[in-house]
């Protein structure tokens, strides 16, 4: 029989299971201490019931959810442990048992990406550059279907295209209904006129639909959000705009995960902790040589440190200090753990600088929720330091320093990275022309389209004024001008309104790389002068270093 | 409709809850069997108990065993990751046995809609 589903308990279940695979870890990290627990005394009943109920959960709840190979892993897990509660302890062969969770454990915990094609991936793992790699320059065609009643549908398709989006273009609202069906694609970007026609459709729609109209009255925004509408936009529409949403709605971002630092001189304390973090989805690094605190800092970022307070060679305290000594470092975070209970030395911790103070023994949750909400804040503060207001892009200081990071990764590496510097043509004439709100936009605009163009290891800020510059990791100059080109003639097709009169924008670009310029400073110049040389040139067009350098010989 | 599930898998208690909700009826999760027996003594107000298998400290079975000794008679649908039928073999006076497994919505509809709708088709 049909499961008597609706759009509403649809939607729940969803989001159920994907709190039960954001959940997993934690659920695989009780499991393993479970089993810590049976490794360390075998006749520990207790520890038997409370592991062969969570494997027995696993079976009922992740079936029930529809994640059946999960479901699999805790019916075994639990059939095993099963015949050992029903022998007695002596004749328990713990061994091969354990052996045997111990692997389903394992392997449940390399599945939690691959049955999750529903979530996102909760663990962070180094397989994830491949992944990165393969999406690069090539950035994965998404579709829009279109349908607006009339022709602007078709001129905001032709936008979208240069955002890298695939549209189809629908005039019949029933056509689109029956296309949608037929081949779902990553969104729909509809006229209010046409609200409602999915309504009715079995399971309900699980794709966004964004709304765009020349009405702005209530009750047509009201059927807009009642029809599941992630967005709603009034006539005429900026594409930039779209995109924006475009983007947050059809693309997961992954945040990439929090980084903490374990400082502890009891490596399996230190284990312990950074399992119970990494469990959570973080990445824990841990040091068990406080002298090396300076060293690890600067190599791994971390985002908070969790720190043991009494240590032989130094104490946490002293540690604090010498890390707060670094301007870098005044705002990092740094939680002490200790089994400390004493109050008054709580505070005076606190004093040189903690901001936490846990005591041990802790429990996973609790450390886990004491991490995240400190380390989250630090970076949010970090990004509103690091980044321009108007594009969200790096902002010129930050942008620098990673310039310099990673040529010296890149030298450490033997690698290759390229530095392009993008100037929006005429600019000054848009702003004159049609005011700086107008020119604010075609900013936005450029930005959106290289943070979307670029790949995540790349890095773009706005150097300043029009002026653009970006980050390009492991790709060689000719690489790296083919690329920049693309996105140029993307962004001169372009159009942009201001009132009633539509315009165009172009950009000229230089390119330099390492290892051809040997340091930070000389790249920068190069691409500046490469940039020179394209808005000489004729402007709209890319240079790169080499060429503009065979240019200046010749004195052309 | 209102019904008690018992359940100590918040999550699993959630997903049961959506689906009689679903089904229009109004749901009060508790997360084990004692806070359903509290639950029970203080309000009568029940039309069925939807309860959980395996939990720590008493299970569904016990739950089920400790009402109708105390003489109430609220229809009782056990759910549980194992094999139903054996369940209901090992204890025949459950209104309804359900598997917690990929047809959970469609089976404990139906097994809703049999023990609260007697003689219905």
């Amino acid at each position: 029989m049909e499961p008597p589903r609706t759009p509403a308990l649809r939607n729940r279940v969803e989001r159920l299971r994907q709190a039960y695979l954001a959940k997993l870890p934690a659920t695989l990290v009780e499991a393993r201490q479970g089993l810590g627990r049976l490794v360390a005394d075998p006749l520990d009943d207790r520890a038997l019931a409370d592991l062969h109920r969570l494997f027995h959960n696993l079976k009922g709840t992740a079936a029930s959810l529809g994640l059946p190979k999960i479901s699999a892993e805790g019916a075994a897990g639990a059939e095993t442990l099963k015949t050992l509660q029903g022998l007695a302890p002596s004749q328990r062969e713990l061994a091969s048992v354990l052996a045997d969770l111990a692997g389903r454990i394992g392997y449940l915990e390399g599945l939690s990406g691959e049955e999750t094609a529903v979530a996102p991936e909760p663990a962070p793992a180094p397989s994830a550059t491949p992944v990165a790699a393969r999406n690069a320059f090539d950035p994965q065609r998404r579709v829009v279907f279109l349908c607006d009643g009339d022709v602007d549908g078709e001129q905001l398709g032709s936008q979208l295209a240069c955002f890298g989006y695939t549209f189809n273009s629908f005039t019949d609202p029933e056509a689109l209904k029956a296309a949608v069906l037929a081949d779902p694609p990553d969104a729909v970007v509809m006229s209010t006129a046409g609200t409602g026609i999915f309504d009715g459709v079995e399971g309900g729609l699980s794709i966004p639909v964004l709304f765009v109209s020349e009405r702005q009255d209530f009750a047509t925004r009201l059927k807009a959000v009642k029809a599941g509408g992630e967005a709603y936009f009034l006539k005429p529409v900026a594409a930039h705009e779209v995109v924006e949403i475009l983007d947050t709605v059809t693309v997961r971002h992954e945040p990439d995960p929090l980084r903490v630092l374990v400082v502890d001189d009891e490596p399996e304390m230190a284990a312990y902790h950074a399992l119970i973090l990494e469990g959570a989805g973080m990445v824990a690094r841990r040091l068990d040589d406080p002298a090396r605190i300076l060293d690890e800092l600067g190599e791994f970022q971390p985002d908070l440190v969790l720190m043991d307070m009494y240590m032989p060679t130094c104490s946490g305290r002293d540690l604090s200090r010498v890390i707060r000594q670094i301007p870098q470092f005044v705002s990092l975070p740094i939680i002490f753990l200790s089994s400390e209970t004493d109050k008054s030395l709580q505070v005076s911790a606190m004093r040189v600088g903690a901001d936490g103070f846990l005591t041990k023994p802790i429990q996973p949750e609790d450390l886990v929720t004491a991490v995240a909400v400190r380390a989250e804040r630090t970076r949010v503060l970090r990004s509103l330091m690091m980044r321009d207001s108007l594009t969200s892009l790096l902002n010129h200081t930050t942008l620098s320093q990673f310039l310099e990071t990673s040529i010296a990764a890149a030298q450490r590496n033997g690698g290759q990275l390229c530095f392009a510097m993008l100037d929006v043509d005429h600019f000054k004439k848009v702003n004159d022309t049609y005011g700086h709100p107008v020119g604010d936009q075609v900013l936005v605009a450029l930005s959106h389209l290289l943070k979307q163009r670029l790949r995540n290891s790349d890095m773009v800020g706005r150097y300043g004024g029009e002026e653009f510059a970006a980050i390009l990791q492991n790709v060689s100059e000719d690489e790296a001008v083919r690329i920049v080109d693309n996105i140029r003639r993307d962004f001169a097709a372009l159009t942009f309104k201001a009132g009633d009169t539509e315009f165009s924008c172009s950009f000229s670009g230089g390119v330099a790389g390492f290892p051809a310029m040997d340091g930070a400073e000389s790249i920068v110049q190069a691409a500046d002068q490469a940039l020179y040389a394209a808005k000489h040139g004729g402007r709209n067009r890319i240079i790169g270093s080499a060429v503009a350098a065979a240019g200046l010989k010749e004195g052309v | 409709m209102r019904i008690l599930v018992v359940d100590d898998d918040a999550l699993a208690a959630e997903m049961t809850s959506a689906v009689l909700e679903d089904g229009g009826c109004d749901v009060v999760a508790v997360e084990s069997a004692d806070l359903a027996l509290v639950h029970l003594a203080g309000d009568a107000d029940f039309d069925a108990v939807v309860s959980d298998m395996n939990m720590p400290g008493l299970s569904g079975l016990d739950l089920f065993r400790t009402l109708r000794g105390r003489g109430i008679a609220l229809p009782f649908i056990l759910l549980s990751g194992d094999d139903p039928a054996a369940l209901k073999a090992l204890e025949p006076g459950l209104d309804a046995c359900v598997a917690k497994d990929a047809d959970l919505e469609a089976a404990l509809m139906d097994a809703v809609a049999d023990v609260l709708l007697p003689g219905g088709d």
